[in-house]
């Protein structure tokens, strides 16, 4: 019951804060510029509270510390998850944000992390470049990354880019954190994790043997399946389980790079032309073909209902045309690099048999609105049963040209990352879906027969300033502060050691897109005190000042 | 008489719209654009845009208060934002997981509390007396995800004598109705979150059935029937514990209320597919329909068991009188 008064109280106080605040302040707050020779004023790192995931508040404080040694004052300021996202993407008023970008495997592809989350346009209410980052050079090359269809060429522009992106440390990336997941070796083999993903990923699914049981793999999962419909996902977490019923024309490998899947290649006629040849001898799970005449149609239809996930992307499809009862040609409105990955490694294949009646002959009018409870894939699974908010069960598709090793996979809902440790540790269930919390994974290490380590992510924690805001609008001052940063204490009090020190915005997990030659800034407080001192910055009893 | 029930049922239904309203704005006034409650804002607007279309969000605020309501009347509570399934089948299933929950802990607590309180009194200052209420004071103190990771870890992870939570054991699907309640997997999973609940709530009717008995055992129609030589049990039985009944009575539905809303936390630990887990998932995930109807029903249930337990005291006790009528 005392929660329910503290709430109470909180919220008050937090809606006539907000409420307050926007009278005085408006939208649009003017910064002054820093006035010569005073002292550099005190900030605040916006970041997460510890119920939301205990490794924010403290790495802020740490930092806050850490900051203290070249005579800035900085406090850490942990708030409720969604005031952050309020505060720092919808209104951009923050000084600085600990945050995590995970590592989705929408993020494998560069573009989200040079292009979204660097370039000028970018910085908009919603955007990811909440830094307000305005380089004319990194927009140039981030540009052109995403124009460059060759990708070998690609990747020299990804590798300068990476190199000016650190050059200007909108953001430091702290630690890449390891994907922490766990299974019992006893109950299943041949176990491949993927990056980002760890051993809860498709390519586990699909590959995994059962050593004893009835077949099925029993998978526990912190959260609850959320949907069936494959039109309405939109966000990662809802694909994770479509794509056992779904296929996608391609997926996002082990190691991420692009796999082939219901389109058997491709071909890249120009640079807004694509071939592709679908898999012959696909079926619907009802038995249908599956041909090029369901590939356009999926096209067609996402493009119609404006699927959430993929409007924007659709926009730049000018059309597709079926070439054959297996190849369709798609011509592309302006050239986009991460077509591919992003679009078609993502959007799944639906039955034009079933979905041209949606929502016409159903009581929905929107498909948006559509529960799909029997949904009918080409994937690999096919789902036996959906008892909602407790479990779910799919089995496999022997018609399927790549039929999972497994009978198929259980997927129970725990309530707590720690039942799902615990249902792990009794043999309950054979492994984990998502990332399970660090602390958790060091007690199941001493359990005979479980397997808990950590596996490589592209996703990471960083620190990122207000580009706008002095002393952040100086390049040099973000430079001096990323060499503050105790990254190997962070990495080892705080981060279980399970996490690597962070240093370009693709991490070195990303192999082919990583540029080996951008390294980590090491902790040195000596060389910020020179960085500072050289951009003239000066230190008046202790405490540091504006150059004069 | 029956004019008081009805002011009553009045009052009640008032009730229930006021607190349909205050959900409905609760929800709403949170800081900034309201939407962005619901609709991810790491999704780009055009996104956005498109979900608020897909939900009716776009509407205006007071277009969609009304459409609430009349929703709420003709009991179309919409479909979920998440599954997309309709909110009322969502509810409908989760409903009687919380209601199998909360009836085997209610009638544990009232039935040993009482039975406990009774005994208490008529053993006044025995050890049973003192050691009962001590033990009940301290679990009524130990909230219960305390007490419930505790039962957890000794008798689920180190004892191994029950299962670590859920309704059933994984990949075995329950059966329906009567046959689930009746089947040895479902009510093994059942014995750690009814002891849990039933534990934290105990002490309540416990002690205020001791207080009532020790009342009532001072009454003249109990010497009456001691001196009538009735055995003591029977004394204590029919004459005495059947009179002390009445105020844990009252209390009961106050206690069922605050169990209610005390669900959220133990269906959590137990991983209970109840409606307290759906209230954490559909707020967590900013499902408003799916929120606002289960909030609505919890505090529409305490409203009715409240309502029920006032109507009902005025038969189980002919002293109280009601509408200023005389005797």
């Amino acid at each position: 019951m005392n929660e329910r008064k503290i709430g109470r109280r909180e919220f008050m106080k937090l809606t006539g804060g907000i409420i307050g605040a926007s009278m005085i302040a408006g939208p649009a707050a003017v910064f002054a510029a820093p006035k010569p020779g005073a002292q550099v004023d005190a900030m605040k790192i916006t970041t997460a509270t510890a119920t939301m995931d205990p490794v924010r508040p403290e790495v802020a404080r740490v930092c806050a510390d850490a900051f203290k040694q070249i005579g800035w004052e900085v406090k850490a300021d942990p708030i409720d998850y969604n005031l952050n996202v309020q505060k720092v993407i919808m209104e951009h008023d923050y000084d600085m944000w600990f945050v995590m970008l995970s590592g989705a495997s929408i993020r494998i592809d560069p573009n989200v992390f040079i292009y979204q989350v660097h370039h000028s346009s970018q910085y908009k209410k919603g955007g990811y470049n909440w830094y307000g980052l305005n380089d004319p050079e990194i927009d140039k090359v981030a540009l052109a990354q995403q124009q460059e269809m060759d990708i070998e060429k690609r990747r020299e522009i990804v590798f300068k880019a990476q190199e000016l992106c650190h050059e200007a440390q909108a953001l430091t990336v702290v630690a890449y954190m390891q994907m922490t997941t766990v299974y019992r070796s006893d109950r299943i083999k041949n176990v491949v994790p993927m990056l980002g993903e760890g051993t809860g990923s498709f390519w586990t699914d699909i590959n995994m043997e059962v050593v004893q049981g009835d077949g099925y793999v029993r998978t526990a999962r912190p959260t609850p399946l959320k949907m069936l419909n494959p039109v309405a996902a939109k966000d990662t977490t809802e694909f994770m389980e479509l794509r056992m019923i779904y296929d996608p024309l391609f997926r996002v490998g082990p190691d991420g790079n692009m796999v082939p899947w219901a389109a058997e290649s491709y071909k890249v006629v120009d640079q807004l032309t694509l071939d592709l040849n679908i898999r012959k001898g696909m079926l619907w799970h009802d038995g249908k073909p599956l041909t090029a005449e369901d590939v356009k149609f999926t096209f067609d239809y996402c493009n119609q209902w404006k699927h959430p996930f993929f409007y924007q992307i659709l926009k730049r499809v000018e059309s597709v045309e079926i070439t054959g009862p297996h190849s369709v040609r798609i011509k592309l409105a302006e050239s986009y690099a991460p077509f591919i990955p992003n679009l078609l490694g993502g959007m799944f294949l639906i039955p034009k048999h079933v979905w041209q009646d949606i929502p016409e002959k159903v009581d929905v009018s929107d498909p948006l609105n559509y529960p799909n409870e029997k949904p009918i894939g080409s994937g690999p699974f096919k789902l036996d049963y959906w008892d909602r908010g407790r479990e779910f069960k799919v089995s496999a598709f022997k018609e399927h040209f790549n039929p999972p090793k497994c009978a198929g996979i259980i997927g129970i809902v725990y309530g707590s990352h720690d039942a799902v440790a615990a249902a792990i540790e009794k043999g309950e269930c054979d492994r984990n879906r998502y990332i399970l919390k660090p602390s958790l994974l060091l007690d199941l290490q001493k359990v005979p027969n479980v397997v808990a380590k950590g596996y490589p992510n592209h996703g990471f924690y960083s620190l990122g300033y207000h580009t706008r805001r002095p002393p952040l609008n100086d390049p040099a001052f973000r430079k001096a502060v990323a060499h503050v940063i105790p990254k190997e204490l962070i990495i080892e009090a705080i981060l279980s050691g399970l996490a690597d020190p962070g240093g370009s915005v693709i991490a070195p997990a990303n192999k082919f897109w990583h540029n080996p030659s951008v390294q980590s800034f090491p902790e040195d407080i000596n060389k910020a005190k020179k960085i500072l001192a050289d951009a003239g910055y000066t230190w008046k009893s202790g405490k540091l000042h504006y150059p004069a | 008489m029956q004019e008081y029930i009805i002011r009553r049922i009045l009052y009640t239904i008032m009730t229930i719209f006021a607190v349909a309203t205050i959900l409905f704005f609760i929800f709403r006034v949170m800081p900034g654009d309201p939407t962005a409650q619901v609709i991810s804002p790491a999704l780009d607007e055009a996104a956005q845009a498109r979900l608020k279309e897909a939900f009716g969000l776009d509407k205006p605020l007071i277009v969609q208060y009304v459409l609430y309501l009349k929703n709420l009347v003709t009991l179309n509570w919409g479909r979920s934002y998440t599954t997309q399934h309709e909110v009322f089948g969502i509810l409908k299933y989760r409903f009687w997981n919380t209601i199998f929950l909360m009836g085997a802990a209610m009638s544990f607590t009232l039935v040993v509390g009482a039975g406990l309180g009774m005994v208490m009194a008529w053993k006044r200052g025995s050890a049973l007396d003192v050691g009962s209420t001590v033990s009940a004071l301290v679990l009524q103190s130990a909230p219960p995800f305390v007490t419930g990771i505790l039962f957890l870890m000794i008798l689920s992870y180190r004892l191994d004598l029950f299962p670590t939570g859920g309704m059933a054991t994984p990949g075995m699907r329950l059966a329906t109705g009567i046959q689930m309640l009746f089947s040895k997997d479902f009510l093994h999973h059942l014995v750690l979150p009814t002891i849990t609940t039933a534990f934290y709530y105990l002490a309540t009717p416990m002690l205020i059935m001791r207080d009532s008995m020790l009342e009532v055992t001072g009454s003249d129609f109990i010497e009456l029937a001691q001196a009538k030589g009735l055995s003591p049990n029977r004394v204590m039985m029919k004459h005495a514990a059947r009179n002390a009944l009445l105020p844990v009575f009252t209390v009961s539905s106050v206690l069922i209320g605050f169990a209610l809303g005390g669900q959220v936390i133990v269906e959590q630990v137990f991983s209970w597919p109840g409606m307290g887990q759906l209230m954490v998932e559909a707020a967590s995930s900013h499902d408003y329909p799916v929120a606002q109807a289960t909030f609505l029903l919890l505090a529409a249930l305490v409203i009715f068991l409240n309502l029920i337990s006032d109507i009902s005291y005025c038969y189980l006790d002919p002293r109280i009188s009601v509408g200023g009528g005389k005797h």
